[in-house]
């Protein structure tokens, strides 16, 4: 009887502790702005089985660890009913102890538990004496005992199985008690709040990696301003944290030494929630330096295995400090050519015009061209991007696809949005709608990844739906039984709005495959590229923190021994062109597009190609002798 | 520190120009239309001048009902009010009328400082500064560079030609007509359009007794002219010829 109320004690004492935690966590979620959005149930449901009930995400990275941690997971939720029936028995409430099926049932656990005392030892040793950078600087205390709590469970719960009754038996069971409702008191307080949260930040993340939506104006919406702006999502991201590192290990940021760390960006905000400085101004939380250090490469809440959101919260608060005037001056003079003249770099749009002139492209009318190819700023201003351009026409013309341009276009509003002019984007956004609108454009062409982002997911938010694909798919397809003798060795830099934003990695290598090239692969690559530094509005940064992202990124392809970078995005290619240039080397940096066409024209005779579409298809069947281009080691472009 | 920047509102670059029927304006009424840029660095001079020295902003404009809209931009740059002298016929009129037009808007509200561009994109003459400057009886200093408060009074940057500057002292009032390109422009901030709802703009009727001074005659397109030349003679002496021609006649270097 005295054992039934001390444990009724020990129980009531546990879930007060637990529920007083809880309560000031509850308030701070629920006086927050809800932007809880459950739609694309399936792609959600899909997620939550792939990432938390088989735990792809942990697995994916890091194999090991994460077989380590799906041991751990699925005894926790093996023992649930465990831990029910003894607590009920503890409390006096009902005894299911002695039933057959309880027997089954724990007999069925002892493997769990065996696995869960593997995988634990495993982590443990990993946290102590290993001690990965990304899990922090120091070792977490709070962290080793619950891992030890947690092996002291299993060993206690086995030697409870072979142990006669008595009172060996009951300081057995009290010890496995007494761990679990310990714990319990521990769990909101400890990063270890994750057992209960990250299931449902999971579920709740958007479907689309950086769904950002639309500021509304009319409910005077001007970004996040101060902790107390941060939404639910983001609050119940801030407490679900794991700690584990994953955004800080993969952010090209941190990477080359700013001073952003997506990690310690989440722990700030619940810091400065759980200490209630909700009227504190995000910048004064952050530092306002590192809000402009993101590239928005999505690395970091792409990698986050407990669904995180970070893109939302960054761009969020450069909402609130450019509401405010408070971007910094190198983004104000792109703002200012956005506003003036529709297009970032600020030139006059009779440039775009000489250029579609000389190439010698039609504007679009839909009772003509399947396709509108949408130039972007670079395809419209850039000379270099203006080749792939030309390119695209050419092998989409080769190939009988029918396209046309708009005679006017702005800027998608890419920078606008990722930057947090608002504003400007919507302003952007809707006059260029409205021109799709007006032209009956279904079906775009792009070889610009971010505008490929913002057309194909942003414009959705303002009814939008065209089919939006990037020049490498549409190419790609195109290219089936096209198949030349390998003799060049490339490789290729995913973009992150391709590789990452648009799971488009494949096609890009299966056209590289197709003409000829051998692919060789940085060590980030397809899904989990490596920046290149322009995102964000960062193309106009010029004076970069610590190593330039760029540089990092050209060493890392360098790195691979190919001597030709191919690269998918216009920005990349400013980016990564400018730190060759700058390493002095010889690699030749090349874009798709302009690589492909250069294979074809190579393989076969210009006229050919270009004049006689029927024939093109014939490049595929060409004797093996007619296969190759003639020049091997000749640039396709030069 | 109270200040004025009289602001024009000019057809957009992008716009391809057309000419009206009697060739003396442009037909401009299918026009997209911009802050004139000059006038764009005066409103920046000026709010930069009231983030040092305290004070207000206000914005005037002198022209048919579109300029509101380049009004409203100023008001969400961060300019504090507006005045707006409505009057169809100013759109294309002369210098002398717009400035007066502008002066009489101006007069009883005792500016300490009047900013104007240097120049319009569209007539381009550079007189409605100085015009206005006489009409309102202020000291005033032309293509401005650079404004500093000093002792009650302006010192003030002037640019020269050849690449010169020139100091100056002046009292205030005064007005200063801004040249393009002195400072880094401010970008209308979210919080800034939504304030410029429910900033003021001030409709005022433009004064019956003013008369043109000017009348344009005529106005054309630029003619384009290509003329290709043939050097003969040995290659060393045609380089030579050629070199001449380019640095005498065309000047290029």
């Amino acid at each position: 009887m005295l054992e039934v109320v001390l444990f009724w004690l020990v129980v009531i004492a546990s879930l007060a502790w637990f529920g007083q935690q809880m309560a000031h966590r509850t308030r701070l979620y629920v006086r927050a702005a809800d932007n809880i959005s459950t739609d694309g149930l399936g792609a959600r449901l899909m997620r939550f089985f792939g990432e938390v009930v088989f735990q792809s995400k942990v697995i994916g990275a890091k194999p090991v660890v994460g077989f380590a941690h799906l041991f751990v997971f699925w005894g926790f939720v093996a023992f649930g009913l465990y831990t029910a029936v003894e607590t009920l028995h503890g409390l006096g409430i009902a005894d299911l102890s002695e039933t057959r099926a309880f027997y089954y049932y724990k007999l069925a656990l002892v493997p769990f538990s065996l696995l869960v005392i593997a995988g634990i030892a495993y982590l443990l040793v990993r946290r102590a004496f290993v001690q990965p950078p990304e899990l922090g600087a120091t070792v977490s205390k709070e962290s080793v005992l619950i891992d030890a709590f947690i092996a002291a469970l299993m060993v206690t719960f086995l030697i409870d199985l072979v142990i006669e009754p008595g009172p060996a038996e009951r300081v057995n069971w009290w010890l496995h008690m007494v761990i679990i409702f310990t714990f319990l008191g521990l769990i909101p307080n400890s990063k270890h709040l994750h057992l209960l949260l990250a299931p449902i930040t999971v579920f709740l993340k958007s479907p689309v990696l950086q769904t950002v939506p639309n500021l509304d104006f009319e409910k005077e919406e001007v970004g996040f301003e101060t902790v107390k702006d941060l939404p639910r999502k983001a609050v119940l991201d801030a407490f679900t944290c794991v700690e584990c590192g994953r955004c800080q290990e993969n952010c090209p940021a941190y990477a080359t030494g700013k001073l952003l760390n997506p990690k310690r960006l989440i722990l700030q905000n619940e810091e400065a929630l759980l200490a209630n400085r909700l009227e504190a101004t995000l910048a004064e939380v952050y530092d306002p330096k590192v809000l402009w250090q993101c590239t928005t490469c999505g690395a970091c809440e792409n990698q986050c295995p407990v669904g995180i959101e970070h893109t939302p919260v960054i761009i969020g608060a450069r909402r609130g400090l450019v509401s405010n005037g408070e971007a910094p001056d190198y983004l104000g003079g792109v703002y200012n050519n956005l506003e003036r003249r529709g297009n970032i770099w600020g030139l006059l749009y009779d440039q775009r015009q000489k250029f579609v002139q000389s190439a010698g492209v039609e504007i679009f009318d839909r009772s003509k061209h399947e396709f509108l190819v949408w130039l972007g700023c670079a395809g419209a201003f850039e000379a270099d991007f203006q080749k792939s351009l030309r390119a695209l026409f050419d092998i989409l013309r080769a190939k009988g696809v029918t396209f046309g341009v708009l005679a006017k276009e702005r800027c998608t509003g890419d920078i606008a949005k990722r930057s947090g002019n608002e504003y400007m984007f919507q302003e952007l956004a809707t006059q260029n709608i409205e021109e799709f609108t007006t032209h009956g454009v279904t079906k775009i062409v792009t070889s610009c990844p971010h505008c490929l982002k913002t057309i194909g997911h942003d414009y959705r938010e303002f009814g939008y739906e065209a089919e939006v694909v990037h020049s490498s798919v549409l190419v790609a397809d195109l290219m089936h039984g096209v198949r030349f003798d390998k003799t060049e060795t490339v490789t290729f830099h995913d973009p992150c709005y391709l590789g990452r934003y648009a799971h488009t990695h494949e096609e890009p290598r299966e056209l590289l495959d197709r003409v000829g090239a051998t692919v060789v692969e940085p060590a980030r690559n397809r899904e989990n590229p490596f920046c290149c530094g322009a995102g964000g509005g960062l193309l106009f940064e010029e004076h970069e923190e610590g190593k330039r992202i760029s540089q990092e990124r050209f060493e890392q392809l360098q790195g691979t021994g190919a001597d030709t970078v191919v690269m998918g995005c216009p920005f990349c290619s400013i980016m990564l062109k400018g730190a060759a240039a700058s390493s002095n080397a010889s690699t030749q940096m090349v874009d798709l597009m302009t690589y492909v066409d250069g294979r074809l024209k190579a393989a076969r005779p210009n006229a050919v190609f270009r004049e006689a579409p029927e024939l093109a298809g014939t490049v595929a069947s060409a004797p093996p002798a007619a296969a190759g281009p003639p020049d091997p080691g000749g640039p396709p472009s030069a | 520190m109270k200040i004025a920047v009289c602001i024009k509102q000019v057809v957009g670059r992008e716009w391809q120009l057309r000419l009206s029927d009697d060739k003396t304006w442009i037909r401009d009424q299918d026009a997209s239309f911009e802050l004139n840029e000059p006038d764009a660095y005066a409103l920046e001079a000026a709010l930069r001048l009231k983030e040092q020295h305290g004070g207000e902003v206000v914005v005037c404009s002198a022209g048919p009902s579109r300029v509101v809209q380049a009004l409203r931009e100023a008001l969400a740059r961060g300019a504090d009010r507006a005045i707006h002298v409505e009057d169809g016929a100013l759109a294309s009129a002369d210098a002398f009328v717009v400035a007066g037009a502008l002066a009489a808007a101006l007069r009883d509200e005792h500016f300490d400082l009047v900013l104007t561009g240097l120049q319009s994109d569209d007539q381009g003459f550079g007189q409605v500064g100085v015009v206005l400057a006489e009409r309102l009886g202020l000291a005033h200093s032309t293509i401005t560079m650079d404004v500093a408060v000093e002792d009650g009074g302006l010192r003030v940057k002037r640019e020269l030609e050849g690449g010169w500057f020139q100091w100056i002292r002046l009292p205030l009032p005064a007005l200063l007509t801004i040249q393009s390109g002195i400072n880094q422009l401010r970008y209308a901030t979210l919080k800034g359009i939504m304030a410029a709802k429910k900033k003021e703009i001030r409709s005022v009727a433009a004064p019956a007794d003013l008369a043109a001074r000017q009348r344009i005659v005529s106005l054309y397109f630029p003619e384009k002219s290509k003329q290709t030349r043939m050097i003969a003679g040995a290659p060393d002496e045609a380089a030579k010829e050629l070199v001449r021609v380019l640095r005498e006649e065309a000047r290029v270097f």
